[in-house]
């Protein structure tokens, strides 16, 4: 990653961030209780890592 | 008599709820968190300016497509409506975005979809500031 608003991210870090800001926005505004958000936040992180290389892999075979 | 006397004053207060709750949810939406903010929902307001915030930094660093008003279909259309979901941080998205956007690269596509989940994000967190305001959620 290039500072000096020129970000190259690779797919992974794309993924990740993305996915860590989105499990913190939905965790904060759908909990109330700090650990109630952590464990939301940490879930669904977890989901969307999980998700997104699923379906990357399930793409592989179509990417030749 | 003194039900017919009583019976006004509620509707009056909910109209009276209603326009404060549509005044938040507007808030919300135009800087993302104020709407939680007015509540005094703190870490709510914090986690909404912040999130927005930081998706819409990384798509336009990541020289994601920044939609106008002047699109050519409706693809572009509703890329400007979800941009525009951001409020004041559509602004700064233009301003940071100076090179232009770079959709030949996977990161630059990446930036545009960034962008455009920052917007709904907030519309979504605009919509919860409404809702919450009305007493509906907490």
């Amino acid at each position: 990653m290039n500072a000096g608003m020129g970000f190259h991210l690779s797919h992974f870090q794309s993924l990740l961030l993305f996915a860590l800001l989105i499990s913190i926005a939905f965790g904060f505004l759908s909990r109330r209780r700090p650990i109630d958000r952590v464990k939301y936040i940490v879930w669904s992180l977890f989901l969307f890592l999980l998700i997104g290389v699923g379906i990357g892999w399930a793409m592989y075979p179509f990417s030749r | 008599m003194a039900d017919e006397t009583a019976v006004p004053a509620a509707p009056r207060q909910d109209t009276r709820r209603e326009t404060m709750a549509f005044v938040m949810g507007v808030a919300g939406w135009i800087v993302p968190g104020l709407g939680h903010a007015l509540l005094k929902m703190w870490g709510r307001a914090a986690a909404c300016f912040l999130t927005v915030g930081m998706l819409v930094i990384l798509g336009a660093g990541m020289r994601g497509n920044v939609f106008s008003s002047s699109g050519n279909d409706a693809f572009d259309s509703l890329g400007y409506l979800a941009d525009l979901g951001t409020g004041a941080f559509y602004l700064v998205a233009r301003s940071l975005e100076t090179s232009g956007a770079d959709v030949s690269h996977a990161g630059g596509d990446y930036g545009t979809r960034f962008l455009a989940a920052a917007g709904v994000l907030n519309l979504l967190a605009a919509l919860h500031a409404y809702e919450a305001a009305r007493g509906r959620k907490a």
